[in-house]
């Protein structure tokens, strides 16, 4: 019943990672050109930033498998976290709107996310890293059965 | 929910119904209230004063009777030119003015009046004056209301225009506001709340009293639901339209006494004062700061105490509050738009068993946005018996009384080393309850038929214990929370309030004015939130079998670490909580078998819980 969002979205992740990281070893490394003293210490930072790396990609892998949704009769339901742990159960009576959103990084794999909207600022119904014709069939679905069951305050 | 009277019939005045079984204080002084300056039409029919065109077909219609009450007035208001559009008080421009006035003299300062001396001064002062009125006069001349079918339009603007419609079956809450200035003129501002506005939408401001009350009654009356009046909750006498009540202003003083700024306040001048004595420098600066300082301290409930003077709840058809000293409201909030309750016993008011009732309505509950400003109250302050009929007043059906709550499991006091006893939650058969808090205790009251979504969350801590956290969302500030309950639990406990929002909110649709059956079934559901381990058989008997499986929402997956022992089980939907210390806090709190019961009074929010 509960579906699992694109493995893709990994990737995403990973390369948003891969930047990070490369971004703060380029710093490190400068740092140690520059200053060509205690050598010991930005070689130390460059390890850090490597092992928070593989850190942060298997924390990714695992947060990936994390997120699912499963659409029930009257609710979708959402799960997502690691450390915390969600899960939303939000009636599709109560849908306000929809949310179709894909940035550049989702968009070069062929991702989007489906965000839906109530009322309450607080209810958290994101899914991400859907494939576009998975995000199109639950956004339609989800204003198909929003508008059967219309009842939004 | 949806019980009132059977015919609640709103132009009854109040004085009729039974009142001497109330525990009100003073009952009586219902009807003429001669020091009223309000005109009291929100409890009677649509005031024919108003000098627009009356639609045919207004007045017989009790307001908020059904659908057909919306029907005849559309006809009638999308005829060409049934309405013309009106215009503000003429004496709005003025008074806006007056209000930047303020502004202006604020901003120019005392330095300014220094350096260009007295004359030049009030010449300024009035030249902005003058700038101010004429501009407001051009928006006063272009800004104009007019009702048109179920809609509200209101246009504004000279150089940016704006037309805006209001959809009327989205109204949650109206008010009428009058300032000092508004009150000595004989004006009103008429403030509509409407849900996803940051702010307030569309203050019409100023319009005579007569006119504000009269639109607020007709703008209320238009956007009454169907199947808002169904009815009444079976032999629950808790439930009868009250007539007043009243928080006597001795109660309000004493209550904003008691609070922690007016309580402290004596130490700390006594300390200020020996500090100086200490030193024997009693220089003007300091003497200015430390006045200064305890203004800004002593001035918020100072500011309580004029907000909040004089409150009165007029309960008909509609919640009705008014009060205020310099500057009166007077609201009125339809009961399905009540979002939730929270009652606070700060640990102040103990002493004297009070009690405060805070009122959430989608669009204006900004808990942030300054305490001073929003108008959430349902009780400034009251005993336990007037903060009972009141809850019974805003969610029909509830008796604060017998509001049971079951604790979290034992081993929750590791997270809540202080007071484990004090947080709760429980399902009773029209709200989600949930406490907390050991020095100012909490407990907020959300009708099944508002919440919005229902989250289940789990933090590293909370893992450890095998113990989740469960949220029910509503559209307005606040959640109701259920916290740190056993995991399996915290899922059938989200499950059910899941279902149950979802038969609350499709139980008033279906019959619109039909008998109360739908509503009954959802007594009949036991009413404790069982905190042993979940039983499904508690769960299901719900009137309408769960459409969904309940391994639905069962942690499988959810928790795809290897983890501590006991979240590491759900193999099934029900896991038999492997935990051993799970089964215990049920014991020494054995819920209510039914709705009615009376017994667990010792487990409502004013009393102490037994010790587990």
């Amino acid at each position: 019943m509960w579906r699992p969002v694109s493995s893709r979205l990994f990737l995403v992740h990973l390369i948003g990672i891969a930047t990070w990281t490369v971004v703060l070893l380029a710093g490190l490394i400068t740092g140690l050109v520059l200053t060509s003293s205690s050598s010991l210490w930005w070689l130390l930072g460059m390890a850090a930033a490597l092992v928070l790396a593989v850190w942060r990609t298997v924390i990714a892998a695992r947060a990936v498998r994390a997120w699912g949704y499963a659409e029930r009769d009257n609710d979708l339901l959402v799960r997502h976290g690691l450390l915390v742990r969600h899960l939303s159960i939000v009636p599709y009576a109560r849908m306000q709107y929809v949310d179709v959103t894909a940035g550049p990084l989702e968009r070069a794999f062929g991702l989007a996310t489906v965000q839906l909207h109530t009322a309450a600022a607080a209810s958290e119904a994101r899914v991400p890293g859907l494939p576009p014709a998975e995000a199109s069939r639950l956004r339609d679905r989800l204003t198909a059965l929003g508008e059967d069951r219309a009842e939004g305050l | 929910m949806t019980s009132f009277g059977p015919a609640p019939s709103p132009a009854e005045p109040p004085t009729a119904s039974p009142a001497p079984t109330s525990p009100w204080p003073e009952p009586a002084g219902v009807s003429p209230t001669p020091a009223d300056a309000w005109p009291e039409q929100p409890t009677s029919a649509p005031a024919p004063a108003g000098p627009w065109v009356e639609p045919a077909g207004a007045s017989p219609v009790p307001p908020g009777g059904s659908a057909t009450a919306g029907k005849p007035q559309a006809a009638a208001g999308e005829q060409p030119g049934a309405e013309p559009r009106q215009r503000l008080h003429p004496l709005s421009p003025l008074l806006k003015g007056a209000k930047s006035i303020v502004v202006i003299v604020a901003a120019l300062s005392w330095q300014t009046l220094g350096q260009v001396g007295a004359t030049d001064f009030v010449l300024i002062v009035l030249a902005l004056a003058v700038a101010v009125v004429i501009f407001s006069g051009i928006g006063w001349w272009n800004t104009g209301y007019h009702v048109v079918g179920r809609e509200l339009r209101i246009t504004e603007g000279l150089i940016w225009r704006r037309n805006r419609a209001i959809p009327l079956d989205r109204l949650q809450a109206v008010e009428v506001r009058r300032p000092l200035l508004a009150q000595l003129t004989g004006l009103a501002e008429l403030r509509l709340e409407v849900v996803g506005g940051g702010k307030t939408e569309a203050p019409l401001a100023y319009l005579t009293v007569q006119n504000a009350g009269a639109l607020r009654e007709r703008l209320l009356s238009l956007s009454g639901q169907a199947g808002t009046t169904a009815a009444t909750a079976p032999g629950s006498p808790v439930t009868e339209p009250l007539p007043l009540y009243r928080v006597r202003n001795t109660d309000l003083l004493v209550s904003q006494l008691l609070t922690p700024q007016a309580f402290f306040l004596p130490f700390g001048v006594a300390w200020v004062i020996t500090q100086f004595v200490m030193e024997g420098s009693w220089t003007f600066i300091g003497i200015a700061s430390t006045m200064t300082a305890m203004a800004g301290v002593i001035l918020q409930p100072v500011r309580r105490v004029l907000r909040d003077w004089n409150f009165r709840l007029i309960r008909g058809d509609r919640l009705v509050l008014h009060y205020g000293l310099l500057e009166t409201r007077s609201q009125v909030v339809p009961p399905h738009r009540v979002q939730a309750v929270r009652v606070t016993w700060p640990f102040l008011w103990r002493a004297k068993r009070w009690l405060h009732l805070s009122l959430d309505v989608a669009g204006l509950s900004r808990p942030e946005a300054g305490d001073d400003k929003s108008s959430d109250r349902l009780m400034p302050v009251g005993d336990p018996a007037a903060a009972r009929a009141l809850v019974a007043a805003a969610l029909p059906g509830v008796d604060l009384a017998v509001l049971a709550t079951s604790p979290p499991p034992r081993r929750a006091r590791w997270l809540h080393p202080i007071g484990l006893r004090f947080h709760g939650a429980g399902l009773t058969a029209e709200v989600f309850v949930s406490r907390s808090g050991r020095v100012t205790r909490e407990m907020t009251l959300v009708p099944y038929a508002r919440v919005q979504s229902v989250r289940v969350v789990q933090g590293p801590l909370q893992r450890r214990f095998g113990l989740a956290t469960v949220y029910a969302d509503t559209a307005g500030g606040r959640a109701g929370a259920a916290r740190d309950r056993d995991l399996a639990e915290a899922y059938a406990l989200a499950d059910e309030l899941a279902t149950r929002a979802r038969q609350a909110r499709t139980a008033p649709a279906s019959p619109a004015v039909g008998p109360p059956t739908p509503v009954t079934p959802a007594a009949v559901i036991p009413t404790s939130m069982d905190p042993a381990p979940v039983n499904p058989a508690v769960i299901t008997p719900s009137a309408v079998p769960p459409v969904v499986s309940p391994p639905v929402v069962d942690p499988q997956g959810f928790t795809p670490l290897a983890g501590p022992p006991h979240s590491a089980h759900p193999t099934s939907g029900r896991p038999d909580s492997a935990h051993p210390t799970s089964g215990q806090p049920g014991s020494a709190h054995p819920g209510p078998g039914a709705p009615g019961s009376t017994e667990p009074i010792d487990e409502t929010f004013w009393q102490r819980p037994s010790q587990p």
